[in-house]
């Protein structure tokens, strides 16, 4: 293990006397004076411009501390100490030096680990003194979870835990394929990536291959320079592979409107704006979408090189079409999103747009980069391929600093620079400006990411105990200076998918589609959409949550709650919360219940002789103190006497599975068109009776005949119709016996492009006004689910069109239900049993198992 | 930093300094659910928003024209096409009067339409802006707009910033609560009641009536409630053993997490159940207990704002009404509509009233933009129904209660609804004016976030408090 470093070796910086412009002087003009008096021609007050070189620093003294009308007019006045600096600094010739962000890196010798000198360096300066190092357990655990976002796998970690060997432990994992999907999600909050269009109808879209594309880059350590190269411009690569092509995706995560009634090139000119403001958080760590109405009112980015750098992006074919076009076929089945260059000849024109609105366009600009960056090579080709190698060329002082810092960020918990957004002058400075240099020019020589994290996760900083003392706790809680490891909450979906590892459930498979794991009915209510959620059979209910299907309008509840962005645009930082809605998710969510049953199984089957040490091993990759044995025990004794009482509960929560998956028990009970319909008696004409619905009228005299019913002025093959309907009503009745045992969630497949209502035993149960695609399974409400009886029951349905014309008209409907579940007898020591789901329930809800440490 | 964060860690430092317990998280904790000093003294202590999203039609309701229906049946003028952006019209379409009667009531003389009788029996609680104006003509973008300040996804909604700004009054239920009927939800999607840059637990809560009222509230098939007690008691002991080696205040405030969900499962079915109100209110809204209706909704609303909540978004969906077919014209399907939703939301205001609530609660009412003076023409011809397009010029909303004047007629449009002819106002100015009413001033609440201090009224100063409006 590595030793820290003889604190002798270092030496304090000394204070100078003058005032230092970046450290001291600058951050002052930003806060209190750039806003009227910087960048911006057409908010600059008495042509007055503080963010540049000048000679008016006797002007600004008299301003700040004048009498009666001192300067800044609203907010706060300068403090004397802030006036002091100022007057030092002006004493000095007011010497000016570019935004430390915007000057290139500059190396510092550092003996031994550099991130340990660097941080030592300060920590002396502060008067701290770093952690102990952190016992193994803790380790093995931090080290998985940071690096797969999942628990180790049990064998791994116990040769680790035996052998101490730290650096084949780093390695086994960052050559784990977890990695990759760790390190994509991080990615993915960047790209804003999700399933669907985003607007209103939120229809699904397939993005997933760049989801895909994203992980196996992080898994094969695609250089971080080729890795932005091919995202940002892999189509304009010489001979581009299909890699290439879908790597595009990344820009292709924008939303698209298919609302009716939009202008396309409305929201085509806002996909542009935001790929801009997206590259520029990225990247570069700036906030570019504040230029697109009017000149950065702080940064140097003027309103027309805002359209300069726009230009670089609007020359693709995409164009808010609600079929996402371009695309680029992969199988018989699937395409996906991707970027395109329009030929030379096609390419658009880009206009400055004032005050950012599309239809108000003004002068042509081409694509050029802001003055206060380095050109592009002469040689460089101008447009996004051009753009992106600039981007990751040595000259740019941003990209190579702005990436470390937010690896660094997701291991240590805090960035050097806290505002991991904003590298701009409203940023905060890093805390240890020669150690992210250092690591961004390391970092530039080869762009190896891989290389990169062990790094840091070798350095005795990452390494040390996180816990907060009373000392460090007063000099600095927010742990700006590392004098401890970081101890911060899981990311959500590290918070679900570790407690389906520990409970051994969750799905080693990698890639593919999106899939759908359990969720509450009725979440997804989506306007005019027929798509529903189904859940997925077998271990995709249980794969990783970054393969869970995201519809933007929609979150997967439980990742909302744990503060999980939901793709509608570029995430840079999650915010951490701690709320009660999350101790909801943790303690009655089913999905943590039934990783609490199969969890509490599998410890004891594992250790019949000691259940709760195999609970913590898998959950906290530690055994349990006296004191929590202690407290475990009167726990799961309390709770056996209580369940002795109630069997039936004991059975449920030994079964939770099959009580949960009530789709699992779905049956067929009255079939549709797509199999075998049945008859159904109708009319085209008004039976003339209100009680026509009831289970009382006789309908013997009606028609008779099955599924599709409708017509279409040209005959389809996939909706044969058996039954002309042609008119704009249509009543139909069906007797339909149930067993004794009624089954429950009953549900109404149904197909058609009319409107409808349904009565089930003369309780109105459906009343459909939305058309959806195919068959869709219509949720049937309390009331009707509780009009079923056993025997005959009577569906009725009054279909209407409501005067819509169109090309034809269509009806067909089925019923599933769910058929009762059938629990075992109860057996004697189900209480004790299912009381160890009760004890894991309470493990995965504790403070440390939601924690890293 | 952020200064609310930087705030709360020097009062930490102080916290330890003096002994005390509470943590950092704690604070962030009371940020968010404990009752917060405003700017200035506050006018309204809750807000109910009834938004009704797709934008019932204005001329049909509120704006007396006429004139339009003098001009009904006669081709739109080329200077009212000009330029412009249709959703769905297109051509030369035609003028269309409404069928509908309109009389004045109460002392303020408002003109109200025959669909709307029993708001016209409050008439004089009301201020009615038929002078509103916004720049959105598509659902989504103008309910985003409406809600978060922006057109565009990824900005904090209105109920975010509302308990950013001043918290909570009850610690047992959510500071923003949303409730949904029309069988679907908006067309902005969840958004509409977002956080997004605001940390999480201000985002609305969105409180259903099937299934569980907050997801994952009830415990799950064979736990009871005295086994989830002894869990919870048991965390309790578990975490206490780890703040004592970890000493992180985020394990205290976990733990206090876990207490107030513990009490949320009871309080928050409590409020939500409203069965047992008497037969007199039911029979009053037009509720059903069961039902997911406005009615039910509204009856909620009144429920939750006596209980403290701050901010409760209603949205109820279904008033597109284009006129493609029975189902969304303005004669077979607004008029149901409508009766339900005057009816219940005249019976929310009195009972507000009754219970001398309304004082301190702001209500508003209204769409997302309003509809046009012509005649929607899908495709360039006329169907059998009659509707109207989108409309983003003027239209009409109303406020009551949390000191807002009582019977007022604000703003005018010209003399066939297309533009606003006196007094316009805004998406912006209404958020600056509902945020003043909670005692929050407008320009300066704010969020440092990318580089920007973020505000509900958007980076320009347009936005006015409307003092006209105010009592």
């Amino acid at each position: 293990m590595l030793r820290w470093l003889p604190l002798t070796l270092l030496a304090l910086t000394l204070r100078a006397e003058a005032p230092d412009f970046q450290r001291d002087v600058r951050p002052l003009l930003s806060k209190k004076c750039i806003a009227c008096h910087g960048p911006d021609e057409h908010s600059r007050q008495a042509g007055l411009r503080l963010d540049q070189p000048h000679a008016k620093g006797a002007r600004i003294l008299a301003r700040v501390s004048h009498p009666t009308r001192p300067m800044p007019p609203s907010g706060p006045r300068l403090t004397p100490a802030e006036i002091k600096t100022l007057e030092d600094w002006v004493a000095a010739g007011a010497p000016y030096t570019a935004h430390w962000a915007y000057q290139k890196p500059k190396p510092t010798p550092a003996p031994g680990h550099a991130i340990d000198f660097f941080i030592l360096q300060k920590l002396a300066e502060k008067n701290l003194t770093p952690s102990k190092p952190a016992d193994r357990p803790t380790l093995a655990r931090r080290l998985a979870l940071d690096l797969l976002g999942v628990p180790p796998d049990p064998a791994l970690a116990a040769e680790f835990l035996r052998t101490g060997d730290y650096s084949k432990y780093v390695d086994a994992l960052l050559a784990n394929p977890q990695f990759g999907e760790r390190w994509a999600k991080i990615w993915l909050d960047l790209a804003r990536y999700a399933d669907t269009q985003g607007y209103e109808k939120d229809s699904k879209r397939t993005i997933w291959p760049y989801r895909d594309w994203v992980i196996r880059a992080f898994n094969d350590n695609l250089p971080f320079n080729e890795f932005t190269i091919r995202q940002l411009a892999g189509d304009l690569l010489p001979d581009p592979s299909i890699d290439d092509l879908i790597a595009t995706g990344f820009h292709r995560n924008t939303m698209t409107n298919t609302e009716g009634g939009t202008d396309d090139e409305e929201y085509r000119d806002l996909a542009i704006r935001d790929r801009l403001a997206t590259t520029g958080q990225v990247w570069m760590g700036q906030t570019w979408g504040c230029a697109q109405c009017h000149t950065h009112k702080y940064d140097p980015l003027t309103h027309k090189e805002f359209y300069q750098l726009y230009a670089f992006f609007n020359q693709t074919a995409d164009d808010d079409h609600p079929s996402d076009r371009p695309t680029l076929k992969l199988t018989d089945k699937s395409s996906t999103l991707i970027l395109k260059e329009l030929p030379p000849g096609k390419q658009r024109k880009t206009r400055i747009y004032e005050r950012g609105n599309f239809l108000t366009p003004g002068e042509t600009v081409e694509a050029a980069l802001p003055a206060a960056f380095p050109p592009l090579p002469a040689k460089a080709p101008r447009n996004r391929l051009g753009f992106a190698q600039w981007l990751v060329s040595p000259e740019n002082p941003l990209t190579a600093r702005v990436t470390v810092n937010r690896f660094w960020s997701r291991l240590m918990g805090r960035g050097l620079v806290d505002s991991e957004e904003d590298f701009g002058t409203q940023g905060v400075p890093p805390t240890h400006p020669e150690l992210l240099d250092h690591l961004a020019l390391e970092f530039q020589k080869d762009w190896n990411v891989k290389k990169l994290l062990k790094t840091i996760v070798t350095s005795a900083t990452y390494k040390q105990a996180s816990d907060l003392t009373p000392e460090l706790r007063e000099k600095d809680p927010q742990n700006k200076y590392y004098a401890r490891a970081g101890r911060f909450r899981l990311d959500a979906e590290m918070v679900r998918d570790q407690a389906l590892a520990a409970a051994g459930l969750l799905s080693r498979k990698l890639y593919g589609p999106p899939v759908m794991p359990w969720q509450p009915e009725g979440v997804w209510l989506v306007v005019y959409n027929g798509d529903s959620w189904v859940t997925s059979p077998g271990e995709d209910r249980y794969r990783r949550a970054l393969y869970t299907f995201m519809r933007r309008t929609s979150a997967y509840p439980s990742m909302m709650n744990f503060d999980a962005p939901t793709g509608e645009v570029c995430t840079i930082k999650r915010i951490r919360t701690n709320t009660p809605l999350q101790a909801l998710t943790v303690m009655n969510d089913p999905t943590f219940m039934e990783a609490a049953q199969h969890l509490a199984a599998r410890a004891r089957q594992e250790s019949p002789a000691d259940p709760l040490a195999k609970l913590f091993a898998l959950a906290l990759l530690r055994p349990p103190t006296p004191a929590e044995r202690q407290r475990i025990a009167a726990l799961h004794a309390a709770t056996t006497a209580d369940l002795a009482r109630q069997p039936q509960n004991a059975a449920k929560l030994l079964n939770y599975d099959k009580v949960l998956y009530s789709e699992d028990r779905q049956a067929t009970l009255l079939p549709d068109a797509r199999t075998t319909p049945r008859e159904w008696r109708y009319r085209l004409t008004d039976p003339g009776d209100a009680n026509w619905m009831k289970p009382s009228y006789d309908a013997s005299q009606w028609s008779a005949g099955p599924g599709y019913f409708g017509h279409f002025s040209k005959p389809s093959e996939t909706t044969p119709i058996k039954t002309t309907w042609d008119t704009d009503v249509l009543w139909l009745r069906y007797e339909l016996d149930l067993p004794a045992a009624v089954p429950t969630n009953f549900k109404l497949p149904a197909r058609t492009n009319a409107q409808f209502d349904v009565w089930i035993n003369g309780v109105l149960a459906v009343s459909n006004i939305f058309e959806r695609s195919g068959h869709y399974e219509y949720p049937i409400n309390d009331d009707g689910q509780k009009a079923f009886r056993p025997g005959r029951n009577t569906i009725a349905i009054r279909v209407a069109r409501n005067g819509i014309r169109g090309a034809g008209q269509v009806f067909d409907a089925g019923l599933i239900g769910s058929l009762p579940l059938q629990l075992g007898k109860p057996q004697p020591g189900d209480a004790a049993k299912a009381a160890w789901v009760v004890v894991a329930n309470t493990i995965l809800n504790l403070d440390e198992t939601v924690t890293r440490r | 930093m952020n200064p609310k964060l930087e705030s709360a860690l020097a009062a930490t430092r102080r916290h330890f300094l003096s002994g005390c317990s509470l943590g950092l998280a704690n604070l962030f904790l009371a940020e968010a659910r404990g009752a917060k000093k405003p700017d200035h003294p506050a006018k309204a202590k809750s807000v109910i928003f009834l938004h009704m999203a797709g934008a019932p039609s204005q001329l049909e309701l509120f704006d007396y024209k006429p004139e339009l229906v003098k001009y009904d049946g006669k081709p739109c003028p080329d200077e009212l096409l000009k330029g412009k952006r249709f959703a769905f019209i297109k051509g030369v379409p035609r003028m269309l009067g409404t069928p509908y009667k309109f009389k004045q009531h109460g002392q303020s003389g408002a003109w109200l339409s025959e669909l709307l009788p029993n708001l016209s029996t409050v008439v004089d609680d009301l201020t009615i802006i038929r002078s509103m104006s916004t720049d959105q003509f598509n659902h989504a973008p103008a309910q985003l707009f409406l809600h978060t300040g922006n057109p565009r996804f990824g900005f904090a909604s209105m109920g975010a910033w509302a308990t950013y700004g001043l918290g909570s009054e009850n610690e047992d239920l959510p500071g923003f609560v949303v409730l949904t009927s029309g069988g679907n939800n908006p067309d902005g999607g969840k958004s509409l009641w977002g956080s997004a840059f605001l940390p999480s637990v201000h985002q609305g809560v969105h409180c259903r009536s099937h299934g569980d009222p907050v997801l994952f509230l009830s415990d799950p098939e064979g736990m009871t409630r005295s086994l989830r007690r002894k869990t919870i008691d048991a965390l309790k002991d578990l975490n206490a053993l780890q703040a004592k080696q970890a000493g992180d205040p985020e394990t205290d405030a976990r733990m206090g997490q876990y207490e107030l969900a513990y009490r949320m499962q009871i309080s928050v079915p409590q409020v939500m159940d409203i069965s047992k109100e008497p037969p007199a209110v039911h029979a009053a809204y037009g509720t059903e207990p069961g039902k997911t209706s406005l009615a039910n909704n509204c009856l909620l609303a009144r429920r939750l704002v006596e209980n403290g909540v701050r901010f409760v978004q209603i949205f109820d969906w279904g008033w597109d009404h284009h006129g493609t077919s029975k189902r969304d014209d303005i004669q077979h399907a607004l008029r149901p509509h409508i009766r339900s939703t005057d009816q219940a939301v005249t019976a929310l205001l009195k009972d507000l009233k009754q219970r001398g609530l309304l004082d301190e609660t702001l209500v508003v009412w209204g769409g997302e933009f309003g509809r046009t003076p012509m005649r929607e023409n899908r495709g360039g011809t006329e169907g059998a129904f009659f509707g109207r397009d989108h409309h983003p010029y003027a239209y009409t909303m109303w406020m009551a209660g949390g000191g807002i004047k009582k019977g007022l007629n604000f703003g005018e449009t010209d003399d066939i609804g297309y533009y606003v002819a006196k007094d316009k106002m805004t998406p912006r100015d209404l958020q600056a004016t509902i945020l003043h009413q909670l005692g929050l001033n407008p320009h300066t609440l704010h969020y440092p976030y990318l580089g920007l201090n973020q505000r509900l009224i958007g980076p320009s100063d347009e936005a006015r408090v409307m003092k006209e409006l105010l009592a």
